[in-house]
């Protein structure tokens, strides 16, 4: 039995190596996402473009403008001078923030009245959006606490500290490096990524071709066919993650902070996870075509939205967060950030070693029945 | 006479051939409704609900104040109450909670004489984004607590903040059209490169090319049916899209127009790949290889702004990231061709380089 499968191991063998391209990719493409998504995942926004229409043209009004381009969040790239052109810089997309300060703000602020100034964001961009009003306002409340002092000081009241201080203590990821958690978070959306489709391929390949219908009337049973195909693209993927390992230790330098052999255990079921869930795409579709798009909806793309790699599970309505419950990447990145962020143990992680295990072990009963009837 | 009876017939059998993968159809179509319902329900940067624990030390009217305003600030959901700091590490530990207010016994008295009181703030960092956002909003409620009780009287300087164009701020917004640029990128690449690649690996190719069909008919009527295909299945993704609150505001025939002109550069980049490639399997790939830069570089997923700068620059080369700009200016500002020609220019520039680049890479191969 065992010799009949390294035969089916020994010939994907083959015909993988007879693929340069394939393995090229195979390769390429985790290094690629690991450094677009190392140095370029960031919400924080630097220079964004403002146009000001400052119509007091007071000092005042000069000294708050003057605070935005200093704050090294917005650069001033343009000055209104008339209404029309405020539609204009926000509908060509040339301003993200108009600043408009009305004509009597230097007075109001003279008589101890409330100044206004109004801030028109372009919200199209909605993230962006939101960052640049956050700076907006911190930037205007400044300087409005500074002008209060002015005010109790000119009434004779030395200004009192602001009496409530807040004393944040960042825990698991001290320095705020959003590469910190996009790394191990990645070793999960990779492994989705290729292994799975890889190993559909390989499967569909022969299904198109035909070639499957001579290895089932061979004395090969299905389940060594499954474990034939499946043994060098395990092997595959589990190469890709030591590699995004390597680079993700040495390259971008995160602390790994946790226990290693733990690691591998849960990369080993996750491996065996991704390679049984392209073989079940395989076993349920005929054609390459459709086994590729097929893997991207059911692998790929859950394990990038559903998993809490980029967009954080508690933000999502309540039906999707149960959703998310069906994907496996969500349970292996929780324990990749577990272990290597926060360094707990299976005292902690064993609920989702659990669901991870169970996972495979369906995955894997599911396949095998699938193929049989499908030879029966 | 003759060109026209060649051209129509071949399309006939290539519109055949794509009406046929009945699995192709239905999977356009899912991309195109169901998984944009699904990805603008699941794809928020946003910082809600943050699971948090609170611990009161202080037990006063001040700290249930200020648990008061953490609770119903949106951007915090107090899910625990804890007393021990063990409590508290086991809580993060977990990943029950994300953050941890603690207010120390101390608070009020200080409050009361007027000294400087402190509030703990513990967040997870392992979401850095998330948490660096969530710092920000604490100490702006426990500033705004802070001012409330320091000055009667108004404020001097007032932020009136406005919102052009989704004055809600909501997210969805822009991920339900970033979604459906997203799909039309990936139908519009994969099934060129697949059409293509198919008449290579089964030896049509050969036979097809020594009729009088020139390679850019071939190609032509490849392209057509799913292109189609694809402008049709818009509809309902415009469907979805005014469900979540975001019609079509500016022309409907101008949308078309950017969107045909979209699909028939990321088909082009699928052409590219299917001339290089020499098996479906290979196409496949290395459309992957190509998808997931393009995807990323286009401001659809990750803010373009906060990127390295020389990624931005390259970013202009993603067809994805001129039509994006160009659905936003069509849906959200309602803005027409005099804002958005240099959006339609670039993309019919893309789409002219990768024709140009695929013929001259094909003629290459065949001599």
């Amino acid at each position: 039995m065992s010799s009949l499968v390294g035969i089916i191991v020994w010939k994907e063998l083959r015909e993988i190596r007879r693929d340069p391209i394939t393995m090229a990719v195979a390769v390429v493409l985790p290094l690629l996402m690991l450094y677009l998504f190392g140095s370029a995942v960031s919400l924080d926004v630097k220079d964004a473009s403002l146009a000001v229409y400052d119509q007091d043209r007071s000092a005042a009004s000069r000294a708050l403008i003057e605070r935005f381009p200093q704050s090294g969040y917005f650069k001033r790239t343009h000055d209104i001078r008339a209404e029309g052109e405020v539609a204009e810089q926000l509908d060509r997309g040339r301003a993200r923030l108009v600043l408009i300060i009305p004509s009597g703000f230097a007075q109001k602020l003279a008589r101890g009245e409330t100044a206004e100034v109004q801030a028109l964001a372009d919200g199209s961009y909605s993230t962006t959006a939101m960052v640049i009003l956050g700076y907006a306002e911190a930037i205007v409340q400044s300087y409005a606490l500074e002008r209060m002092r002015e005010r109790l000081a000119a009434q004779g009241m030395t200004a009192p500290p602001a009496p409530v201080r807040v004393e944040s203590r960042v825990w698991f990821n001290a320095p705020l490096e959003s590469r910190n958690y996009i790394v191990p978070g990645l070793f999960g959306v990779i492994l989705m990524a290729f292994p799975p489709l890889l190993t559909a391929l390989a499967v569909v390949r022969e299904k198109e071709a035909g070639s499957v219908q001579q290895i089932f009337v061979s004395p090969i049973q299905p389940y060594e066919f499954i474990a034939g195909k499946m043994i060098p693209y395990a092997a595959i993927a589990f190469f890709e993650m030591l590699m995004i390992l390597a680079a993700g230790l040495w390259w971008f330098h995160i602390p790994f902070l946790g226990s290693f052999p733990l690691f591998l255990a849960a990369t080993v079921i996750y491996v065996f996870c991704t390679v049984g869930l392209g073989l079940l795409i395989s076993s349920i579709t005929r054609s390459q075509l459709v086994a590729m798009m097929l893997s991207l909806l059911a692998t790929l793309m859950p394990s990038f939205l559903f998993s809490g790699f980029l967009f954080p599970i508690y933000t999502m309505p309540t039906m999707i967060q149960m959703y998310t419950h069906l994907f496996p990447a969500r349970h292996f990145i929780e324990i990749s950030r577990g272990i290597v962020m926060k360094d707990v143990g299976l005292a902690v992680l064993w609920p989702q070693l659990l669901a991870l295990l169970l996972y495979t072990v369906l995955v894997f009963v599911m396949t095998t029945r699938l193929f049989r009837k499908k030879v029966a | 006479m003759a060109r026209y009876g060649r051209l129509s017939a071949l399309m006939r059998k290539e519109l055949i051939q794509f009406l046929r993968s009945r699995a192709m159809l239905a999977l356009i179509l899912y991309l195109y409704t169901a998984e944009i319902i699904m990805c603008t329900f699941a794809m928020s940067f946003d910082v809600r609900n943050l699971p948090t624990a609170f611990v009161d030390r202080a037990r006063s009217a001040e700290s249930r104040a200020l648990v008061q305003d953490f609770g119903s600030s949106g951007y915090f959901k107090i899910t625990h109450a804890a007393t021990t700091d063990a409590e508290v590490a086991a809580l993060l530990d977990r990943g029950e909670v994300l953050a941890a207010v603690v207010i120390p016994p101390e608070f009020s008295r200080q409050l009361a004489q007027g000294a400087p009181a402190s509030v703990q703030l513990l967040l997870d960092g392992s979401n850095a984004n998330a948490a660096s956002v969530a710092q920000g909003y604490a100490q702006r409620i426990v500033q705004n607590f802070a001012l409330q009780r320091l000055v009667a009287g108004p404020p001097a300087v007032e932020l009136r903040p406005r919102v052009w164009y989704n004055s809600e701020l909501d997210y969805r917004h822009f991920m339900v059209l970033s979604m459906m640029t997203l799909s039309g990128m990936m139908v519009g690449m994969i099934t060129a490169a697949a059409g293509v690649v198919r008449e290579k690996e089964s030896g049509t190719m050969e036979q097809l090319l020594v009729t009088p069909v020139s390679p850019g008919e071939m190609i032509a009527a490849k392209i057509l049916p799913p292109l189609l295909f694809c402008l049709l299945a818009l509809f309902p993704s415009m469907l979805v899209a005014s469900v979540f609150g975001v019609p079509l505001r500016g022309s409907l025939a101008l949308f078309m127009l950017f969107s045909a002109v979209f699909l028939l550069s990321s088909m082009g980049i699928g052409v590219l790949v299917a001339v290089i490639a020499d098996t479906l399997q290979q196409a496949l790939l290395i459309s992957f290889l190509v998808l997931f830069p393009v995807l990323f570089l286009s401001g659809t997923i990750v803010p373009l702004e906060s990127m390295p700068l020389g990624l931005q620059y390259l970013a202009e080369a993603s067809p994805l990231r001129h039509y994006m700009d160009a659905v936003l200016g069509l849906f959200l500002k309602g803005v027409g061709l005099d804002v958005l020609w240099p959006r339609l220019a670039a993309m019919l520039a893309i789409g002219a380089a990768l024709l140009a680049l695929s013929a001259w890479r094909f003629r290459r191969r065949l001599v």
